[in-house]
């Protein structure tokens, strides 16, 4: 048996291969880069001599998603869980994106992982167990100038993961969802942030320790549960001024 | 992007550089497609600022940091240039494997030594890391994915060994791997009472596998050369295999204290007790794990934050053996004449051969560390003037201050490394600080 990480060649996805491959856990790892992906594959079997299979697969191309599950039923129903530590990000992703970026960008962060799930789903069920973890942004949180289609996407991530814990209440599927803050990943490398950085290291962790557990809903750092509870409560007009004076 | 300030590890360098830590292999590509000059960083450890340059990249590589290809049998490892030392041999001393040319700090990466040609304690047995790697692939801006040996690019593989990152970025290592029999080390101290006799101690037997080196005293003239050589032997009989682990603390050995502590009275007080603490308390004998005989820094990085900001300098120098004596001699009279505030002064053994800017040669390597002060600088150029006059081997990527014209004299392989790496690299997008002291 193994446990499927979509995005697993940088950042957080690294890290929980190698979170999984400490706990000696067989892994497949998806990603668009298959050199990074053999590299990592090649690490990890050398140091905790664990079995590592990989898939090139780019998730912002739906059409390739589903021929990938078409083409490998047999490996998708040998796994027990599957995360989703995935983003994609877009240089100039502003409020008037071109059709094939918002399409891309959608697919990598919402579409695909949403379809892929569906899929995963049945096969689950079948089991009766198994367990999803998706990760979403703070940056759903409210809209914004930059990353528009990225932010809009992981919020509808973030909707779709809670309907996921819902309706998965009652079986044996576990469904954890992490809504991420800054951290510290060559995306935020010596950046200048407001606040401090969370370690993928100490998450990867933290998602391993959770794996048993239902219908998780958890921020890290934990701290952005408060900036993000306030953005709830505030009327979007007062919102709205705060970001006008910060700007 | 934004820029970030960043200093040498003895201070007397900074620059706002950009810097980027890519993790993915197309993004090496991406990041240096976007700049006109570029330099590979480390762990940034240099003493002197051989990994950036003011308004350029620096690439850091600590992302590549994975092992490739392992095989036992046949003493093989190919890495990510961006492994750090200790990664490294937690996983090759767990199997009796390692390389020993390395410097005395585990997070240095082995990109870092590669591309500074580094040696260990043992380097008058093992010589220097150029020894140990079989293959090298780096990116380069202009000649894209290169594997360089001495079957395929051996003209760029000689550049790229001890070749300050000039040539592009180190990306994967094979290297050769020694075994290492025993599990910890047997210290044997030998006490000796001058420079010309801690020689002599330390010349003992070339042959034989042991990692000596000397502690000396240089608070003053009385005492100068005094002091102990320590032999590291691999010590077979010992069991126990926890020794060999290699722990780090988290002391960061970039940050200093505001105000320089060492003074004349700090230095005697502290060669002083250091001394008398080998002579009257530490036995002869002892064993020391794998971690405290090869890195001996780990958890004395304090010895460097006591410099303050305005940090340190030092001068590594290799003297033939049949020129120790007049080395000593001048330096004894130039110390009598300047009385310079030096922290630490250690010999070691040394062999090899120089090749382009490769810190090598068959001899005795002296080290001086200074505070950074005019008498000390003025001291140090009176060094220079014997090296220049006897043709030593002054090291360019411990001594940020070295002189064009010193290396120019010292270097016969200067010019010729600088022609074929402009030959190689046209633009010369591949610089740092360092290399433009170099008229690189």
């Amino acid at each position: 048996m193994s446990n499927l990480i979509v995005g697993a060649s940088s950042g957080l996805g690294r890290e929980i291969a190698y979170e999984f491959a400490r706990n000696s856990k067989n892994l497949i790892l998806i990603s668009r880069n298959l050199k990074d992906l053999e590299i990592l594959k090649s690490d990890l079997e050398i140091k905790f001599k664990i079995e590592v299979n990989v898939f090139q697969l780019d998730f912002s191309d739906l059409n390739k998603v589903s021929k990938f599950i078409l083409d490998n039923k047999k490996v998708l129903e040998k796994i027990d869980g599957v995360l989703f530590p995935i983003g994609m990000m877009r240089e100039n992703d502003n409020i008037k994106n071109s059709n094939d970026d918002l399409i891309g960008i959608f697919s990598a962060n919402f579409y695909s992982i949403n379809f892929f799930i569906t899929h995963i789903l049945n096969i689950f069920e079948e089991k009766k167990n198994g367990f999803i973890v998706g990760f979403g942004s703070i940056s759903g949180a409210i809209g914004r100038e930059i990353n528009v289609s990225y932010s809009s996407a992981k919020r509808a991530l973030e909707n779709y993961f809670e309907s996921l814990i819902i309706s998965n209440l009652k079986n044996h599927i576990k469904v954890q969802f992490y809504i991420l803050g800054y951290l510290d990943t060559n995306l935020s490398f010596e950046k200048k942030l407001l606040l401090p950085k969370g370690s993928p290291v100490n998450l990867a962790k933290i998602v391993y320790k959770n794996l048993d557990k239902k219908g998780i809903k958890k921020f890290f750092p934990f701290w952005w549960i408060f900036i993000d509870m306030a953005i709830k409560i505030l009327p979007f007009f007062i919102t709205k001024k705060i970001i006008k004076f910060f700007n | 992007m934004t820029k970030k300030k960043i200093y040498s590890l003895d201070k007397n360098y900074s620059a706002d550089i950009f810097f980027k830590r890519p993790d993915k292999y197309k993004e090496i590509e991406i990041i240096s497609s976007k700049f006109e000059n570029i330099i590979t960083m480390g762990s940034c450890n240099s003493y002197t600022p051989a990994s950036f340059r003011k308004n350029a990249l620096s690439i850091q590589l600590t992302k590549f940091n994975r092992i490739i290809e392992f095989d036992k049998s046949q003493k093989l490892i190919t890495v990510e240039a961006g492994i750090m030392l200790s990664d490294l041999f937690n996983f090759t001393l767990a199997r009796g494997l390692w390389v020993p040319q390395i410097p005395g700090y585990p997070t240095i990466t082995i990109g870092g030594a590669i591309a500074s040609n580094s040696h260990g304690k043992s380097c008058g047995f093992h010589g220097t890391i150029k020894k140990q790697i079989k293959r090298i692939k780096i990116f380069h801006k202009l000649h894209g994915w290169l594997n360089l040996s001495n079957e395929e690019n051996k003209d760029i593989f000689d550049l790229t060994i001890g070749g300050l990152g000039l040539t592009g970025s180190i990306v994967e290592v094979q290297l050769r791997l020694e075994e290492l029999s025993g599990n910890n080390f047997v210290t044997k101290i030998i006490e000796t009472d001058s420079s010309n006799d801690t020689v002599k101690k330390i010349n003992f037997d070339v042959k034989k596998e042991t990692y000596c080196y000397s502690w000396n005293r240089s608070d003053s003239f009385k005492n100068f050369g005094k002091g102990f050589v320590f032999q590291n032997e691999l010590n077979i009989s010992s069991n126990n295999k926890l020794t060999k682990n290699i722990k780090l603390n988290n002391s960061d050995i970039n940050k200093n204290f505001i105000i320089n502590f060492w003074n004349k009275y700090s230095v005697f007080f502290a060669q002083s007790v250091y001394q008398n603490y080998f002579k009257f308390l530490k036995s002869k004998q002892h064993e020391e794990s794998f971690q405290k005989a090869i890195f001996p820094f780990i958890g004395k990085e304090f010895y460097f934050k006591l410099f303050g900001k305005k940090g340190f300098l030092e001068s590594q120098i290799i003297v033939p053996f049949d020129k120790t004596e007049v080395f000593i001699d001048e330096v004894e009279t130039i110390f009598k004449k300047h009385d310079p505030l030096i922290t630490l002064y250690s010999l070691k053994n040394f062999k090899g051969e120089q090749k382009n800017l490769q810190f090598e040669n068959d001899g005795i390597c002296f080290t001086f560390d200074f505070v950074k002060n005019s008498k000390n600088l003025f001291f140090m150029d009176e060094l220079d003037k014997i090296c220049e006059k006897h043709l030593l081997t002054p090291s360019i990527i411990k001594d940020s201050r070295l002189k064009l014209e010193t290396i120019e004299k010292c270097y016969k392989d200067l010019n010729r490394f600088k022609e074929e790496i402009n030959k190689f690299d046209n633009k010369r997008i591949y610089k740092s600080t360092l290399t433009d002291k170099l008229m690189i």
